[in-house]
């Protein structure tokens, strides 16, 4: 039984453990800091007559993150500590030059940025909420997940959950069937279909599916999984062996595995078919007669999605591509409203659960894809950014992207930065849901009148101002 | 020479380090290259230098530096100003008026700015004792107002009472009988667009023993002030709050500051009906001394988009005459001043460019060790000491004396003669994105 749900004197709240867990791979620094040497020199020169060799006063210098405090000082700057206060190039202009790192911005890719990236590491090695001063550096909005805001309510607050602390809010979620209602017989017992799920602790799971090829990256999203009480998603190749951690992997089945199913060795809790295929189905099914079947599959066609739930199928794991793209280029945030819209309309959205991957790269990601529909999120690249993870060129596709771990990778190191990903991320959905006022994420989904729009609140406050039409 | 050797280490460490930041102050903004990491989309390189040399010299630059607009692409950046053609302008010698009143109803103290902007909350804590006393001493001067922010109020304050609004959040902390009482304004802090639905930050390394004393708390020990205010879950239960504060303090006028939810409407004018004679509106890319980015990204809406919402439903509910609408969050130049009144705002709430002017890079390390590697977000004894209050009041003052420069050419331009009249005139504005 995993540490956190040790159970003692009868009491129990779930909590993510957090370690730090610093890179084991030595990233490029953030910034460039660039002394003149012959600059500093005459500096002290000219310090030493001035204050008389006041040792203190003419050793005192600009930074105090410590980047001038190597042995030899401002001759070989430790870039590595530079936060780019830029207090060194204002006081003495003429000889320090602070500069972004070009190295640095090469990290991840065109979706990915370097951004992100910085996000997701810091993250990942601290488990904490990234908290800074000064306002929102950032563009005005934007496209795709920029260009939405959430809600938040103040001196009248519309749910009136009343949070008194962030403490209480729920990350539970169900994976899985729940009926409408229930049907009973005369002698009270229930008839017809019965629900049929499992809850997890966190809206996030690991989707491994198409990206954990490699052994000890299998086992470490199995294993953080497991003691986080959430799952992993991975190719059954991979999830053969895993059998300790048979209650978090969720296997990957392709048609080509159906004659293997019993190598599996366990009996998991959820399966995912990859893409409908009748007899695999069928195959599925007499394998693992306890297991909910969710279907892995693109987010294109949403009719299709409910013609596949009325044919049994009530989880569903949507994927776009790593940057949120469907393969007639719509953006995920479209497609995710397009699905749950798809199944509000066809009134069984209560029945079904909505995983979706592609894209979603970011904590704040996660609950604005929530609030457009999705149940939980089942997240892909950012396990392997986490992981120190280097992009190789553009990684968009899901078959045709390559990364690079370290080489150094190990479980203990990667287990750790997984639950502090998690633990980071959980933390800011719970920033979210408390200034929305809402206790527990289920009723974050489809919270659509929670969701502020760019194009919409743009129209409402510049609609008939000069130059301005819709379409701008 | 003599000097140097009659004073201490530090006192030379201090004045050095002073010297050398007052010479790049001067500096960069006249380089023909700007610091190649200064500056993000909201704050340009271009605005915090024109900021620096408006801080400097009380006029607008005029070397080439853009001071009107950043590079976000939306919001004020892709606002501008319809302006006639020069055959309606006013004449250069007409006087313009940039003066508001703070309180349209008629209930308590007929209280009037000099010019169209006052100081938003900054908590003694998140900075220093001596950003506080340069900001009440800059708003004495200039005949309007700052406010303390939740941390309390440093008895050096006191000085300059009748220009500091004394501010309630949900912490609580400095809250006392008297700093009610000195206030000619009284503003419940309801939320803050920066970190919106969320209590305000102090990070551990900033409660030294003089802020945990003054907000009657452990040194050293991080605050997370709650949210909301527990005792007001309706307009009704805010209406309590007003009328405490009227108890209190029946001459004091009350604000109500709010973020910008989707109901910001409702909220703006529930806040009017619960007596606010002021509703100051926070939108979420407003500053903070710490925040998660989460929030500050992501959660409620863009002032721009909040003002004429606020407007349009104050003027249908028929009580826009009857109340002062004040703005803040990502104000950033005079230009956006003047845009944010033209969307329908009376006036706005400064708060990033006063530290801008003051030294600031925007480089978001406030909450980070021993804070502000300028002095400003700060409680360090020794860092602190680098903005003197003296220098710090004046670069204020020239910042909003260059302000008020640039707000009466626009207005003569656009052939008004005071402040006042342009507020709602979306007629002058044009959309340029
Ligand atoms: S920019 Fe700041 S952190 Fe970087 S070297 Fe200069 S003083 Fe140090
Ligand atoms: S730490 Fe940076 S952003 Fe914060 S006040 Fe100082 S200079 Fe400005």
């Amino acid at each position: 039984m995993p540490e956190h749900r040790e159970a003692q004197a009868g009491y129990h709240r779930y909590h993510i453990p957090t370690r730090p867990a610093p890179d084991i791979e030595k990233w490029p620094s953030r910034f460039k800091v660039k002394v003149r040497r012959t600059g500093l020199a005459k500096l002290l020169l000219s310090e030493v007559f001035h204050y008389r060799g006041r040792k203190d006063v003419i050793l005192s210098r600009p930074c105090m993150y410590g980047v001038f405090s190597g042995p030899v000082g401002g001759f070989m700057p430790r870039e590595e500590h530079c936060v780019g206060c830029l207090r060194c190039t204002t006081e003495f202009p003429e000889f320090v030059r602070i500069e972004h790192n070009p190295e640095r911005q090469k990290l991840g890719d065109s979706y990915f940025t370097f951004n992100y990236v910085d996000q997701i590491a810091y993250e990942a090695s601290s488990g904490l909420v990234p908290v800074r001063g000064a306002g929102y550096r950032g563009k005005f909005g934007g496209e795709g997940w920029d260009g939405m805001w959430t809600d938040m309510s103040e001196i009248v607050r519309p749910t009136r959950d009343g949070i008194h602390g962030r403490e209480t809010i729920s990350t539970v979620v169900d994976i899985g069937y729940t009926p409408n209602f229930l049907q009973f017989d005369a002698a009270g017992q229930p008839t017809g279909s019965l629900p049929h799920y499992i809850s997890i602790q966190l809206p996030i799971l690991f989707e491994g599916g198409d990206l954990a090829r490699e052994g000890h990256v299998a086992r470490i999203y199995a294993r953080t999984a497991a003691e986080l009480d959430t799952l992993a998603v991975l190719p059954f190749d991979q999830a053969i062996g895993l059998g300790e951690y048979a209650h978090a992997v969720v296997p990957v089945v392709r048609p080509q595995d159906a004659p293997r199913l019993s190598q599996l060795g366990f009996a998991p809790r959820v399966v995912e078919m990859h893409g409908w295929d009748d007899a695999l189905y069928t195959t599925i099914t007499a394998a693992f007669p306890e297991a909910i079947i969710a279907l892995r599959t693109g987010f294109e066609d949403a009719a299709a999605l409910v013609g596949y739930a009325r044919r049994g199928i009530k989880v569903f794991h949507l994927l776009a591509d790593y940057h949120g793209r469907s393969q007639d280029g719509r953006f995920v945030l479209d497609l995710i409203r397009e699905a749950h819209t798809a199944f509000v309309e066809a009134g069984i959205r209560e029945e079904v659960t909505l995983l979706g991957s592609g894209g979603m790269i970011a904590a704040e990601h996660m609950p604005k894809a929530m609030i457009c529909g999705l149940d939980a999120v089942a997240v892909d690249t950012p396990l392997l950014v986490a992981l120190q993870a280097r992009f190789n060129g553009e990684c968009a596709g899901r078959d045709a992207s390559h990364f690079s771990l370290p080489s150094n990778l190990n479980e203990a190191w990667g287990v750790q930065r997984l639950k502090n990903l998690a633990a980071s991320w959980r933390d800011q959905l719970l920033e979210i849901l408390g200034a929305m006022g809402l206790r527990e994420v289920r009723r974050l989904r489809g919270e659509m009148g929670r969701a502020m729009f760019m194009k919409t609140l743009e129209a409402d406050a510049f609609a008939g101002l000069l130059g301005y039409t819709e379409a701008n | 020479m003599a000097d140097i050797a009659h004073k201490t280490d530090e006192q030379l460490i201090v004045e050095k380090h002073i010297a050398n930041l007052h010479n790049g102050f001067a500096h960069w903004p006249r380089a023909e290259e700007a610091p190649p990491a200064l500056g993000d989309s909201r704050w340009t390189q271009d605005l915090i230098l024109a900021t620096w040399l408006m801080a400097e010299t009380g006029k607008p630059p005029e070397n080439g530096l853009e001071y009107k607009i950043g590079a976000s692409g939306g919001g004020f950046d892709v606002l501008d100003f319809n302006i006639p053609t020069e055959d309606k302008w006013l004449p250069a010698d007409t006087e313009i008026d940039l003066s508001i009143p703070l309180n349209r109803r008629d209930d308590g103290a007929q209280l009037n700015i000099n010019i169209p902007m006052y100081g938003g909350g900054m908590s003694y804590g998140s900075i220093s004792e001596h950003v506080m006393q340069a900001r009440a001493r800059a708003a004495q001067h200039l005949g309007t107002f700052t406010s303390t922010g939740e941390g309390g109020y440093p008895p050096s304050l006191v000085l300059y009472k009748d220009h500091i609004i004394t501010q309630v959040a949900t912490g609580m902390f400095g809250v006392r009988e008297e700093t009610i009482q000195y206030a000619p304004i009284v503003e419940f802090k309801y939320a803050q667009g920066a970190k919106p639905g969320l209590g305000g930050h102090l990070l551990g390394d900033k409660a030294t023993d003089v802020v945990a004393a003054m907000r009657e708390s452990v040194p050293w020990v991080s605050l997370f002030s709650p949210f909301p205010f527990h005792s007001v879950y309706s307009v009704e239960d805010h209406r309590k709050h007003v009328d405490w504060i009227r108890t209190t303090n029946p001459r004091a006028l009350v604000s109500v500051k709010v973020s910008t939810p989707t109901d910001v409407d409702m909220v703006a004018v529930g806040s009017y009906f619960a007596g606010a004679h002021i509703v100051h509106l926070d939108g979420s890319y407003g500053g903070t001394g710490a925040a998660p980015e989460i929030a500050k990204k992501n959660i409620a809406m863009p002032i721009e988009f909040a003002i004429p919402k606020v407007h349009k439903y104050l003027v249908s509910e028929n009580v826009r005459e009857e109340v002062t609408l004040m703005a803040s969050g990502g104000v950033r130049t005079a230009y956006d001043v003047a845009k944010a009144i033209a969307l329908g705002a009376d006036g706005c709430v400064m708060g990033t460019a006063e530290l801008i002017a003051i030294g600031c890079t925007r480089c978001s390390n406030c909450e980070r060790g021993r804070g502000c590697p300028f002095g400003l977000t700060t409680t360090d004894p020794l860092l602190q000491q680098l903005m003197p209050a003296d220098w710090g009041q004046q670069r204020i003052v020239n910042m909003y004396n260059a302000y008020a420069i640039q707000l009466r050419e626009l207005l003569r331009k656009l052939g008004l003669r005071s402040i006042r009249e342009l507020r709602g005139r979306r007629d002058l504005l044009k959309y340029v994105g």
